[in-house]
């Protein structure tokens, strides 16, 4: 019998010891990710909703139709891909190659690990004033260029974006160098070791080991810099031709220059839908790494 | 020996290598925007001309003339400042409770946290651009704030979580078995413990806020202008103005680099890389 009332008692005090922990839980949470509902979760929310919202209310689809109707959108949407994609291909091919070149030592390795960095605090604005300056014309290339009898392309405010996506490059090098230099160098360095032993040269230790093994990171590092440039409003503004506008573009000038928000909305659940898609091609490429990883492992 | 020898040479030949490609695409732009800072608007810096004909600090004394970039270079540092101490108190209870307790929805708040990162900013700065807009807020400063912060938060909350995971539950409890107070036990232990995690997390996030444009742009301009924003008031009007932008450009990066360079001697090698490496 007092076993019995013992058990229950101790039961319940358990149950209230969690319901204490999870109000104690909630509570802590709620300044930071409380702060995020509000701010972003709900701007968000109304984002993606007001996309399939009619003026008067009612749910519709017009707003997408329009926007997959208008050749001004589509080769918007295309552009912004086009901007986010370039930009991250080049900048990966860099960043791969400094960060496998700074694995090794050479004189003056800190204070390059210092200076290399420079772009990550740089602002977007500074960036594209940076390629104003160097690239367009009568910018200092075109000066150095022009008494050699070399007539350079256009590069700034061209149809093909060079200049936003040299920008969005050279701002996006260093934060992936560092993330793909931190998974290179947390490679097992006996590993390389006995591949060079075993008479691999040093491209194939990069490509066979040194890649494959820090792929988790270089994918977070091709995420990110996709993202941050697929949104990216000034250096396209700054240095993007006239005709086509990515959608970061047209999402300010429909809104807060026409109050056309509604298709402002479709716009900007497509660009979050389009980064959406990224991550999580990005979680089932770490899904299947680490799966292999883990049946390799219970098979050995 | 010889073996040693050759790799001394090899690490001359990549310094070389390394450092050359440093000039090219990090010291020639700031120097040939320092030349732009230090023309002469009397005689001009026409092409075919590689450097000016003539030098002066014509440029950055009708910059400093001008009140208002005194008072955006304040503006900026009095919402950088805001900004950080703001992220910094939000984000730490949320970090605590990451940290140390498990709990079921546990990776689905990581999720969340994480999604500011993923949705480009473009579209909550939009958002909360006409949300702020019925509220009163645009080009108002606590709305300048209050979108900064939504981007300074989730790296913030990463980088402390990562912090306090390192600080064993045992440390508070033995404090606590000691007689130590909840509150005692936090200032005493918690806060001290995580002090290189706010570190880390307030300097990047008070350089985020100070380089920030977008969300600064759709919130406040043109009521507030940071000194981002009245940047782009001269690159991106009608005229560009080039020797002006140059002079901004560096009272912009001055601070900015001043404070990235205290943050790589402070910050243990890699916070960034850590926080970032695993999504």
């Amino acid at each position: 019998m007092t076993a019995i009332t013992e058990d229950h008692t101790r039961r319940a005090m358990a149950k209230r010891d969690q319901w204490a922990r999870n109000r104690t839980i909630l509570l802590l949470l709620l300044p930071g990710a409380g702060y995020l509902l509000f701010f972003f979760g709900l701007p968000l929310l109304r984002t993606v909703v007001g996309s399939f919202t009619s003026l008067d209310g009612a749910f519709t689809f017009d707003l997408w139709v329009e926007l997959f109707n208008e050749p001004v959108y589509i080769d918007g949407l295309f552009f912004s891909l086009w901007l986010a994609i370039a930009p991250t291909v080049v900048a990966l091919v860099i960043s791969v190659l400094l960060a496998a070149l700074l694995q090794a030592t050479f004189p003056g390795r800190r204070i390059f690990g210092a200076l290399y960095r420079i772009p990550l605090v740089v602002p977007g604005i500074v960036a594209a004033f940076l390629i104003m300056v160097m690239l367009d014309r009568g910018g200092m290339l075109s000066r150095i260029a022009e008494p050699l009898g070399i007539d350079l392309p256009r590069m700034v405010r061209d149809e093909w974006g060079i200049g936003a996506i040299l920008a969005s490059t050279w701002k996006n090098i260093p934060f992936m160098t560092l993330i793909i230099g931190g998974a290179m160098s947390a490679i097992n360095r006996d590993v390389l070791h006995a591949a060079r032993t075993l008479g691999a040269g040093r491209l194939t230790v990069l490509v066979r080991i040194q890649l494959p093994l820090a792929l988790p990171g270089i994918s977070a590092a091709v995420l990110l810099t996709f993202i941050s440039s697929l949104g990216s409003y000034a250096i396209p503004n700054l240095l993007g031709p006239a005709y086509p506008l990515p959608l970061s573009v047209h999402m300010y000038e429909q809104g807060f220059r026409r109050g056309n928000w509604p298709i402002v909305y479709a716009m900007g659940t497509l660009l979050s839908v389009a980064a959406i898609f990224v991550l999580l091609a990005y979680y089932s490429l770490i899904g299947r790494l680490t799966g292999s990883h883990a049946r390799r492992g219970s098979r050995s | 020996m010889s073996d040693t020898r050759r790799q001394k040479r090899e690490g001359r030949w990549l310094a070389v290598g390394l450092y050359g490609y440093l000039a090219l695409v990090m010291f020639v732009p700031l120097v040939v925007i320092a030349l732009w800072a230090f023309y002469d608007p009397a005689v001009g810096w026409y092409p075919p001309d590689i450097v000016p004909t003539s030098y002066s600090v014509e440029p950055w004394r009708e910059v400093l003339a001008d009140r208002g970039i005194i008072g955006s270079l304040v503006l900026s540092l009095i919402i950088s400042t805001t900004v950080t101490f703001l992220t910094g108190a939000l984000a730490f209870p949320t970090a605590w409770a990451l940290a140390h307790f498990p709990f079921r929805i546990k990776r689905a708040v990581e999720v969340f946290v994480l999604a500011p990162m993923i949705v480009p900013g473009i579209v909550v700065a939009v958002s909360l651009g006409e949300i702020f807009f019925r509220l009163g807020l645009t080009q108002t400063v606590l709305g300048v704030i209050l979108v900064q912060t939504v981007g300074t938060l989730p790296l913030m909350i990463r980088i402390l979580t990562a912090t306090l995971e390192g600080i064993p539950g045992e440390l508070m409890l033995a404090a606590r078995t000691l007689g130590a107070s909840p509150r005692r036990a936090l200032m005493r232990i918690a806060l001290p413990m995580a002090w290189p995690g706010f570190l880390a997390g307030g300097l990047l996030s008070f350089i985020s806020s100070f380089e920030d444009f977008e969300k600064t742009f759709m919130v406040g301009a043109p009521g507030v202008q940071p000194l981002s924003v009245r940047l782009w008031s001269y690159l991106g009007g009608e005229i560009l103005i080039f020797p002006t932008a140059a002079v901004v450009t560096f009272i912009l990066l001055a601070p900015t680099l001043i404070i990235f360079f205290i943050a790589e001697r402070l910050m243990k090698e890699n916070v960034l890389a850590a926080g970032m490496g695993k999504l």
